[in-house]
């Protein structure tokens, strides 16, 4: 791949020259940031995605990928982080699944397709249940069922987007000799993945890509975690707001022993316990998908405790009633604004109440709508938080990101809170808005409230936070000052690295599961 | 600014008629008759004369409900295609009170009215409280409401309420139970207001109520909602509940405000397909109370004014029915344009 950019229909500018080379018979790393570019770049090598500039050779032929077969036809392949399997179907049907050889009305050729499966299964060593319904297999198992189905459309280069995120060690193992055997054989394999422990046992080459350039390449055994995060991270960013030294007051959130499960009922957030005082930021670092999500739905009452206790100015909280935690001064500014935050279909008047529908100054008789006062109360907020839209009809869909998260985080903060919970405040924003939406969080916290903040944006964190942690697989590695974690420690153990003491060795973290 | 946002659904609901008219032109062309003369007949069937124009409100009438009822449940985020059922009910319910016993005048016509309602809120109940509890998918279970609602309608109707000594109807309502005729030999009644009055009031409790409020907001955006606090069990029962009184009405409409029969067909000949045209109609009227007012009558004037059609030109009935269907399908086409446009800017 020679000079790929990629700028996304929305003016994201995910990928800015990248040059990329893949060989037969190794396993190449590719590491970086949340929002580096990994997946844009894999996905366009794969065929999922075109670039807005550069081209694609294989075999020292350029080559243009309209779609996914394309890229099969070259023997690329990738194996997403969620799988795209059919349930109910078992690892036969959907291998079979979208194979030319299977026309409409002829049936599937499945004892011919068996035969073949099962030479390939056993000349790779994946070991895969042919005839169970996909749904019905761990996790591990489904992951093999997906790189079964990439293999047989006869994929010489495999690329794994993140494949060990939701497996248990031992799956991780079984993963790791595969691949080292499809090695062996000559095939040629992509790791995405942010865990530095896996890059440096398992990788031959490892590529370091931050906000869409090579920010470095170099073979693993010259490879420590110190420099592979040095480049992940970079040099300090361009633009900070002002912090000064906060003055923390008595606890506002108090978390103990929080356990929580997420969707598919795994374990998310281990006994956690932690506390954030008025008048300081309590900042949660990590890579995305470690359980800060979970953690944050429960805060907030959106997702019930598996365990441990939730307190908000010494009253435990009730359990997964959002509105009783509005009243007691809770301001939730959520990870997706498009999906938890806001009505994208309603207008600005209309979000301008959302999650404020019930409190009476809204409300007239026989709970109508007093209109003419959440009129108002639109406008004061389109102009105290500078929300730029054509006029307050106009859906919020067709206002940008930024000017969305104006009137979210308007909302939100002028509720008077107690206590602000903030995940992703700014992401995706323009620059304008990112310091903007920081400057307030900073108010707010000058003011008495306490903040917490959680977010994949390492710099927003270090920027921000008076405290923080780095959540790692459910857990927090380190918490303490700001001033105490170095962005190389922080990087270190977001990538689940543990220091023991001055000595160099590194350790897996402890593994949850 | 307001006005052309809020214009643009009707200018594309117009657009896909006048579409779906042209592609019903071609059809009535290919069985060999003119579609140009084929269309006069419709439009002055519909509204060249007062006594037209009133039957065609009496056509719109139930469908305007059972379109409310729809539209409700989209607003809400469901595909409640169970008015059908609902509509059965209330016409038995109706039927009881407005035959079996006499009241005092008004009175009489109110409880008649109440009960019918009730009845088709009641029936809703089953659907709206498996899907709380149970999670049982809407579609689902209003079809197997409408089957059951079908035969328990016809059972209740032979066994309890048929009048004596006639097979095919049950009793009529008595003359205390009756909406009042508008206009002397038509068949339209005063329960035309009444079913106005309810979409205006559904309009209100949708766009002017903290309630109706988180009812759109959970069809809009069902997490958004979870984060307002809104219990979505509440708003599923909710919206079934409204939905079921105006299909209830609707029924009750056939039998209390409906010349000539004033009572229920043992066929339920009479109130039959009312629940699933008004889902064409709440679509073509955009799942909007003002919407679906317009549609009805368009939907009404079809009925009316095939007839007209069919009489002078010869074209079938069967060809006005295809013509619903053909004007419903058109309504796709705005969506489809939006499509192509944002594929194209891609």
């Amino acid at each position: 791949m020679r000079g790929i950019h990629k700028v996304y229909p929305d003016g994201t500018t995910a990928l800015r020259g990248v040059d990329f080379q893949l060989h037969a018979g190794e396993i190449v790393g590719l590491l970086g940031e949340n929002g580096a570019g990994k997946t844009t770049l894999m996905k366009i090598l794969s065929g999922l995605l075109r670039p807005t500039r550069g081209e694609i050779l294989v075999d020292g032929r350029i080559v243009q990928f309209r779609n996914p077969k394309d890229a099969l036809r070259c023997g690329i392949g990738m194996v997403h982080q969620v799988f795209t399997l059919v349930p109910p179907f078992t690892a036969l049907q959907n291998v079979l699944l979208g194979r030319e050889e299977t026309g409409i009305l002829r049936p599937l050729p499945e004892d011919a397709a068996r035969r073949r499966i099962e030479r390939m299964l056993e000349e790779t060593g994946l070991s895969v249940p042919l005839d169970v319904p996909v749904e019905s297999l761990p996790i591990g198992v489904q992951q093999r069922v997906e790189i079964c189905k990439t293999l047989y459309r006869g994929t010489s280069v495999l690329i794994l987007d993140e494949p060990t995120s939701a497996l248990t060690p031992g799956e991780v193992e079984e993963l790791f000799r595969f691949l080292r055997r499809l090695r062996g054989s000559g095939g040629a394999i992509v790791l995405i993945t942010h865990k530095l422990q896996e890059v440096l046992e398992i990788t031959d080459r490892v590529v370091v890509l931050r906000q869409g350039v090579v920010a470095g390449e170099l073979p693993t055994r010259e490879a420590t975690p110190e420099k592979l995060v040095e480049l992940m991270v970079g040099p300090l960013p361009t633009f900070r707001v002002r912090r000064t030294p906060g003055a923390p007051g008595r606890p506002v959130l108090t978390v103990r022993g929080v356990r929580v499960r997420n969707d598919q009922g795994r374990v998310a957030v281990h006994d956690l316990s932690f506390e954030v005082r008025e008048g300081e930021i309590f900042g949660i670092a990590g890579v995305e998908g470690n359980g800060q999500s979970e953690l944050v739905q429960a805060l907030t009452g959106l997702r019930p405790l598996e365990a441990g206790e939730i307190r908000l100015e010494d009253q435990e909280v009730p359990r997964q009633d959002p509105l009783a935690l509005y009243r007691r001064g809770l301001a939730h500014v959520p990870e997706d604004r498009a999906r938890f935050g806001l009505a994208l279909g309603f207008d600005l008047v209309e979000n301008s109440i959302l999650g404020r529908q019930r409190e009476p100054q809204f409300l007239g008789f026989l709970g109508r709508l007093n209109r003419p006062a959440i009129l108002r109360y639109a406008q004061e907020l389109v102009r105290r938080f500078h929300v730029v839209a054509p006029d307050l009809a106009t859906p919020v869909r067709s206002l940008s990101g930024g000017n969305q998260q104006r009137l979210l985080v308007g909302r939100e903060l002028s509720k008077e809170p107690k206590l602000v919970v903030a995940m992703h405040p700014t992401r995706g924003l323009d620059v304008a808005s990112t310091v903007y939406i920081r400057e307030l969080l900073i108010q707010m916290r000058d003011a008495g409230k306490a903040v917490l903040l959680v977010s994949a944006d390492l710099d927003e964190v270090l920027e921000l936070s008076d405290r923080l942690a780095v959540m790692y697989e459910g857990r927090f590695l380190g918490l303490g000052p700001t001033e105490a974690f170095p962005r190389e420690t922080i990087g270190l153990l977001m990538g689940g690295v543990v220091r023991t003491g001055t000595d160099a060795d590194t350790a897996r973290a402890p593994s949850p599961r | 600014m307001r006005t052309p946002r809020a214009l643009r659904p009707l200018a594309e609901s117009l657009a896909a008629v006048f579409l779906g008219l042209v592609a019903g032109g071609v059809l009535i062309r290919a069985f060999g008759h003119s579609p140009l003369v084929a269309y006069r007949a419709l439009l002055v069937g519909a509204f060249g004369s007062r006594e037209d124009l009133l039957e065609t409100l009496a056509f719109a009438t139930p469908l305007l409900l059972t379109a409310l009822t729809f539209a409700v449940g989209v607003r809400a985020g469901l595909f409640n295609i169970g008015a059908e059922g609902q509509v059965y009910l209330g016409a038995v319910g109706a039927t009881f009170v407005a035959g079996s016993f006499p009241l005092p005048p008004g009175v009489h016509l109110l409880t008649a009215t109440l009960a019918g309602m009730a009845a088709g809120a009641l029936w809703a109940l089953i659907p709206a409280l498996l899907k709380a509890w149970r999670g049982v998918h809407e579609v689902i279970s209003t079809i197997m409401c409408n089957w059951i609602a079908l035969h328990l309608s016809m059972y209740l109707a032979i066994h309890f309420l048929a009048e004596p000594g006639r097979a095919e109807r049950t009793i009529p309502a008595l003359p205390t139970a009756r909406y009042p005729v508008l206009i002397e030999e038509s068949t339209l009644t005063a329960v035309l207001f009444v079913a106005v009055g309810v979409a205006l009031l559904v309009y209100a409790y949708l766009w002017g109520t903290r309630a109706g409020y988180e009812l759109r907001l959970a069809g809009e955006n069902p997490d958004a909602a979870r984060y307002a606090g809104v219990r979505p069990e509440r708003v599923v029962v909710l919206s079934f509940a409204i939905g079921g009184l105006a299909a209830g009405l609707a029924g009750a409409s056939q039998v209390i405000g409906r010349p000539p029969a004033w009572s229920l067909y043992a066929t339920l000949g009479n109130v039959t397909t009312l629940g699933f045209d008004g889902i064409g109609v709440a679509l073509v009227g955009r799942n909007h109370p003002v919407g679906a007012v317009l549609a009805a009558i368009l939907f009404g004037a079809l009925a009316q004014g095939g007839r007209l059609m069919e009489y002078e030109v010869g074209v079938l009935s069967e060809l006005v029915r295809a013509l619903n269907g053909i004007v419903v399908f058109a309504m796709a086409v705005p969506a489809l344009w939006d499509l192509a446009r944002r594929r194209l800017a891609r």
